[in-house]
């Protein structure tokens, strides 16, 4: 997909265009503010990634100006600035998604395609089907080969979250916000157990495993392995 | 309550002492003024009997005793018209003149002075007058008595004393309601400013209290007030600022390193020089986690994160369920009471608790994990408790400064940074934080002020 990067640092924006060419994006990039804009407003793009605090035009006001003249871009927010409160700021200005410095590419990377994907459905649908597997929103139902399968509200929550992302990496931290609304760190590998379980429920006995582990990132549910 | 609150307040007492000091003050006044006054009047009249007393004692040795006791009865003729009252008596004791029949029986004081009640009949109405009198020896055995009417000086007295007690109570009354009303309006002033103080430590810091434009000593202390408020809110604003900047930079460099690092190690040749890359990472992981812990617990500790009021239960259960699959099945055991809400910080909230169940199933090695939220007078009680080894007693005071890990921990992962993001997010609560004994086994327990019921 074509990303435009807008970010001053001139080396980590490096490091990360190289980062991104390398998972076979298109990425265009500015430097500060005013020439991030307007790239923004000329240029077409399926996703933007801008740095909080930029030369000339600070990010968030980037963000208010791009929504207040009607687009509706997906935007990521990134930000060397403390994410517990800035996060809020950023999702209310008009950002869709918000991540910390340091930030692991992997995370960036499955965060804009989740972005990419999201602009790309035009709403949720209520009804979500990948190979076998097929999810009710409204009905709160789940069947694996017209079987039904029992989950906990959570553990429907969670296998929502993973279908509406189907085919892409989601990463622990976007589960934990996706699903919990949290953003702590936990020490532990709750996380891990809890896709266990999940996968135990819709994976058990059937020959083709549909979620599966990405090594270093997060987990995908998806027809290929 | 308000009333009853304010009784036991310094201002009340203040108020009362006030009152009783201007009372107190009145009594001395007007009892001296009665004092004086009525001394004034009793020693003019006993100087008058005294007067009459010693010019009747010439007569008698002027005149012969017929003439004497002419002039004496002529004086005892109306008596009520002087109000004089006399009666003359012989050596041996026989009535010779006079309006009243009181000397055989009569107590004397000191210089011949008594006071005795008269029956007045002045047409029908009876009625007693109050006589002063002093009996004068004439010589040869005659004695007379001179005595005149003071049952005016009687009534005029009574009146005074009424005047004065009515005075006294008045003054009492204004004395205690001036000292209750400016009391109130001090303790008013001290109330204003007490809570504004509260919302202030509460993380208000913008915060000004209201003058009331009078100028006077009030003002002029909230005025200062609001001064030192400006100067505390300007200093934290600007160590916010520097720590903003601070973690701004420290950030981007961190970030820059990562990228470099990533960059090195996807061009790895080999595979030592991978595993040299995925060391690297991990330690830039590891700092980076140092350094989000660092600033969360300044976040906490500025007072500057914006607090609402938020379901603690509702926090509580959901990280009770996030973490009911860390341990073994049954290990964690919760007990929660619905609907227990603070004013604070979700997300901080959520982290402490977060850092709390983290430790008791890291530290408690299997062992039972009670989670359990409860309402205790004003506060919900959250409580985390292990069956760990605990921490020693001795220890416990050191457990929540910074980096500090306890002994025999250091197989075991973490930054030493868990318990004083807890002891931070809960000084940002105002909330009382108490590491305890579970015997065996490590008790954490978080009283956090519920947040009063919205109306």
């Amino acid at each position: 997909m074509k990303i435009l990067l807008v970010e001053d640092d001139r080396r980590a924006s490096e490091y990360l265009v190289k980062g991104l060419r390398e998972l076979g994006h298109v990425v265009e990039q500015a430097f500060d503010g005013e020439s991030g804009l307007k790239a923004a407003e000329t240029g077409s793009y399926d996703v933007l990634v801008l740095d909080r605090m930029l030369p000339k035009l600070d990010g968030l006001e980037i963000v208010k100006r791009l929504r207040g003249s009607g687009s509706s871009v997906p935007i990521l927010i990134l930000s060397a600035l403390d994410e517990v409160d800035e996060r809020i700021q950023g999702l209310r200005a008009g950002g869709d998604d918000y991540l910390a410095k340091p930030y692991h590419l992997e995370e960036l990377a499955a965060r804009l395609d989740a972005l990419a994907r999201r602009q790309g459905e035009a709403g949720f649908a209520a009804k979500l089907k990948i190979a076998d597997l097929e999810l009710d929103a409204r009905a709160r139902r789940v069947t694996r080969a017209g079987r039904k399968i029992e989950l906990t509200a959570r553990e429907f929550q969670l296998l929502e979250f993973l279908m509406r992302h189907a085919g892409q990496v989601v990463t622990r931290t976007m589960i934990l916000e996706g699903v919990w609304d949290y953003h702590f760190d936990p020490k532990t590998n709750v996380i891990d157990v809890h896709i266990s379980r999940l996968r135990q429920a819709i994976d058990k006995g059937f020959e083709r495993q549909l979620l599966h582990t990405v090594r270093g990132a997060g987990y995908t549910l998806s027809e290929d392995p | 309550m308000a009333l009853v609150s304010f009784a036991r307040s310094s201002i009340a007492r203040l108020a009362l002492l006030h009152g009783l000091l201007i009372a107190v003050s009145m009594m001395a006044v007007l009892g001296g003024v009665y004092l004086g006054t009525s001394r004034l009047i009793a020693a003019e009249g006993d100087q008058l009997i005294a007067l009459e007393a010693q010019g009747l004692a010439e007569d008698f040795r002027e005149r012969d005793l017929d003439a004497f006791v002419t002039v004496v009865v002529d004086r005892a003729e109306d008596p009520w018209v002087r109000g004089g009252v006399y009666e003359l008596r012989n050596e041996h004791g026989d009535f010779l003149a006079g309006n009243v029949v009181v000397l055989p029986d009569l107590a004397l004081q000191a210089g011949g002075w008594a006071e005795f009640d008269v029956a007045v009949t002045r047409g029908d109405a009876n009625a007693s007058r109050r006589i002063r009198a002093k009996v004068v020896e004439l010589g040869g055995g005659y004695r007379l008595l001179v005595g005149h009417d003071v049952q005016d000086r009687r009534t005029f007295r009574a009146v005074m004393l009424r005047s004065l007690a009515w005075a006294v109570l008045v003054t009492l009354l204004f004395g205690v309601l001036g000292g209750l009303w400016l009391g109130r309006r001090i303790s008013r002033t001290a109330q204003a400013i007490s809570a504004s103080a509260g919302r202030i430590a509460a993380g208000n810091l913008g915060e000004r209290l209201p003058l009331s434009g009078s100028g006077d000593e009030l003002d002029a202390l909230v005025a200062r007030f609001n001064e030192l408020l400006g100067r505390v809110e300007s200093l934290t604003m600007t160590m916010r600022a520097v720590l903003d900047s601070t973690a701004h930079d420290l950030r981007g460099h961190l970030n820059r390193i990562r990228g470099a690092a990533q960059d090195a190690r996807r061009l790895a040749a080999d595979a030592a020089a991978t595993a040299a890359g995925d060391a690297v990472l991990a330690e830039i992981d590891r700092l980076s986690e140092t350094l989000q812990g660092l600033l969360r617990i300044a976040l906490a500790e500025s007072g500057t994160a914006p607090l609402e009021d938020i379901d603690l239960s509702a926090v509580a259960e959901d990280l009770a369920e996030f973490y009911q699959p860390a341990g073994e099945p049954g290990q964690l055991s919760v007990a929660i009471e619905p609907g227990l809400v603070v004013h604070g910080h979700r997300q901080l909230l959520a982290q402490a608790l977060s850092n709390l169940l983290d430790n008791a199933l890291k530290y408690g090695r299997g062992s039972p994990v009670r989670l359990a939220l409860a309402r205790a007078g004003g506060r919900a009680r959250l409580e985390v408790v292990d069956r760990g080894p605990g921490i020693p007693a001795t220890q416990r005071g050191l457990a929540t400064q910074r980096f500090r890990r306890l002994p025999g921990s250091s197989g075991l992962p973490g930054s030493g940074l868990g318990l004083s993001l807890v002891a931070a997010v809960a000084r940002l609560h105002q909330a009382e934080l108490e590491l305890g004994d579970a015997d065996p086994g490590l008790r954490v327990v978080l009283s956090v002020p519920l947040a009063p019921p919205a109306n």
